[in-house]
């Protein structure tokens, strides 16, 4: 185990700048999730750290290593892949020991390790199987199980559970992070997946074209986003976003729909600002009183309904956890609860 | 009511029960030609060998039957266990060298760099030469007194060598221009492979430790194996079968020193008009090739192709 310290990072590709002066700080046996959407350097950034990217700028130090110029045999890491990248002519067992073989190390000492590994995955009964003959879970299990036996320094994932179908991909992330709170080594995360983000890390590091919009604790995130984007990207379905002024001690939309300001805030603090104002869709709840909406869209999964609302010219989404007989085309009252609102500076993007 | 469905529409194309369905007498025209080119040229040809072989038959004689004399006469000669060890010899060369050097081409050729694609091209030209023509040319260039090898060696101070009229060194010369030719051959075989090898596993390799020998060790050649293989077994069974190249540069000699199985049995049948014996050779060099082909497409058959397609 050690800290990772990414420290001014830059990449270029030719004269197309990906990563623009990038700064994280990790500690010792964290859990850390670099989320973003697709191009926004996060698997670069992850690449850079395991060596296989050269840097362009800035530091990179696992423990008190500076590591930046260091192939990646030399940094003491292990990675696992959105593809697994397993050797596709060698047992679970001979991929899962390859890294000791390669430093010759004690064969009986390997085989120990191996079966340590493969009681944690539950892979003993697989230990004899080439990689087609298994499932795709099975497949992300030996490649955590390749990079367990390594006992590396930091653990490096890279969109592993992207291939795994829905239900899997459940069970896997919950394997993860159980790995993860028993072995305890420090692990840097990266997905595109908000959900995985929310669901596994201690800290998470939302990318967006090449920068940090914000460094914090899941709820934190949620709870009290920078600004437009991670308010936006965190979350499903993503916050309600409505553009508009404070007026008359209410927030009124540029097409007229008027909504509650937050609990705390003062209305001449805000006063004839361009802002936006923002609600989550879980935060909206069915009442009389208030907004009046026509369902757009309504979808059922049983344990919540989505809908859409036309609420004059403005659309609305709302997550309703109740079980409410709603259908397309009904007219619905709901009401925001103040303390759950959040105002965005409409020029900055950033959250007031 | 799917089941009684189908009943009815076996019935109607007149499959009935579990008995195998029979050709319609009106299919035979469609199959026929095709039964009448393979017997005429494979099914023919190998029985008549087959016969001629039993048969003690010198060009001009009467035939008369001689049973297994001709086999018999083929364990104690000389001559013919010679040409098959020149053959053996001949052949363990042919395969190895072009299976070495071509592999190295496609490691090289494989990797980016300028004029890639034109080397490549020129690389593959003597693939398409005609075995007469390249004989004829590296006869002229081994020449011991006019040869341009000779003289590239006097260049680096080594004296003349006789080439392919020396017994000792025929072998290996006509290996040279057997290499010369086919390694292309081997390289496009591998190059192939290469491309199919997937990319991923050696990002892996590179955290988990390994350098370029042990990438190539561990990784490269087990993923390209199959295609090695299917390489071997191709100029094995070539290599085995070489006859213009050798024939049109040593006729077998200087002596016998380059006498393979193919020269021996050729010469047997139409330099000396020993038909029968002649046959007899070509029924035991045909078992050779297909009891080599059988071991090679064993071994084949292990090296699984899975392991590189599906990952």
């Amino acid at each position: 185990m050690a800290p990772v310290t990414l420290h001014n990072i830059q990449k270029h590709f030719g004269a197309v700048s990906v990563i623009q002066d990038l700064s994280v700080d990790i500690a010792d046996g964290e859990f850390v999730v670099l989320v973003g959407p697709s191009g926004c350097g996060k698997s670069t950034l992850l690449r850079m750290v395991a060596g296989l990217e050269e840097v362009s700028g800035g530091q990179i130090r696992i423990g008190a290593r500076e590591v930046s110029d260091l192939p990646a045999r030399d940094r003491d890491i292990a990675m696992v892949f959105q593809n697994y990248a397993l050797y596709p002519h060698m047992t679970v067992e001979e991929n899962m020991g390859f890294a000791l073989k390669l430093k010759k190390a004690n064969p009986a000492d390997t085989a120990q390790r191996v079966k340590k590994a493969a009681e944690i995955l539950g892979l003993e009964k697989l230990l004899d199987r080439y990689p087609r003959q298994l499932s795709g879970g099975q497949r992300q299990r030996v490649a955590m199980g390749r990079a367990i036996v390594r006992n590396p320094q930091v653990f490096l994932f890279d969109e592993p559970l992207s291939n795994l179908d829905a239900k899997l991909r459940v069970v896997m992330r919950g394997e993860i992070k159980a790995m993860h709170q028993r072995i305890g080594t420090t692990t840097i995360y990266v997905t595109h997946d908000q959900i995985e983000a929310m669901t596994m890390a201690d800290k998470i590091v939302v990318l967006h074209d090449g920068n940090i919009e914000q460094v914090g604790a899941p709820l934190d995130l949620y709870d009290r986003p920078a600004n437009l984007f991670v308010a936006g990207f965190i979350g499903s379905p993503s916050m309600n976003f409505l553009e508009g002024k404070v007026e008359e001690g209410v927030f009124r939309t540029d097409k007229g729909l008027i909504l509650p300001l937050p609990a705390n805030a003062t209305p001449e603090e805000f006063a004839g600002r361009p802002l936006v104002y923002g609600i989550r869709p879980e935060h909206i709840r069915v009442g009389d009183q208030g907004i009046q909406g026509r369902a757009a869209i309504v979808e059922g999964t049983g344990s919540e309904i989505f809908a859409k609302l036309d609420c004059g010219s403005e659309q609305i989404s709302c997550l309703f956890r109740e079980r409410i007989d709603i259908r397309f085309g009904d007219t619905v009252g709901i009401s925001i609860d103040p303390k759950q609102v959040h105002l965005f500076d409409k020029a900055s993007g950033r959250r007031l | 009511m799917a089941s009684v469905s189908i009943e009815a529409a076996a019935d109607k194309r007149g499959v009935k029960g579990s008995k195998p369905a029979r050709l319609a007498p009106n299919y035979w025209p469609f199959v026929v030609p095709a039964l009448i080119v393979i017997g005429a040229v494979i099914v023919f040809p190998w029985v008549f060998t087959l016969w001629m072989s039993v048969h003690s038959w010198t060009l001009g004689q009467e035939q008369t039957f001689a049973g297994l004399d001709n086999y018999i006469r083929l364990a104690t000669d000389f001559r013919f266990w010679e040409s098959l060890w020149h053959t053996l010899i001949f052949t363990v060369l042919a395969v190895v060298v072009p299976l070495f050097l071509g592999t190295l081409a496609a490691l090289i050729f494989d990797a980016q760099f300028p004029l890639r694609g034109f080397l490549r091209g020129v690389f593959v030209m003597p693939m398409m030469a005609t075995p007469v023509a390249i004989a004829l040319v590296w006869t002229m260039m081994f020449h011991p007194q006019l040869g341009v090898l000779n003289y590239l060696l006097s260049l680096v101070g080594i004296g003349p060598q006789e080439w392919i009229y020396n017994r000792y060194s025929v072998i290996p010369s006509l290996v040279i221009v057997e290499t010369w030719q086919w390694t292309p051959l081997i390289m496009l075989i591998v190059l192939g492979g290469l491309a199919a090898v997937p990319r991923e596993p050696y990002e892996s390799a590179e955290i988990d430790g390994a350098n370029a020998w042990q990438k190539f060790r561990y990784l490269t050649l087990p993923m390209i194996a199959p295609f090695l293989m299917i390489g071997v077994i191709i100029r094995s069974i070539d290599a085995i079968k070489s006859f213009d190249i050798i024939y049109a540069m040593t006729q077998g000699g200087p002596g016998t020193a380059s006498e393979t199985i193919n020269i021996y049995l050729y010469n047997t049948a139409f330099s000396y008009y020993d038909i029968g014996y002649g046959s007899a050779m070509a029924v035991i060099f045909f078992v050779i090739i297909i009891a080599l082909s059988f071991v090679l497409m064993m071994v084949r058959a292990r090296t699984n192709w899975s392991d590189v397609v599906d990952r």
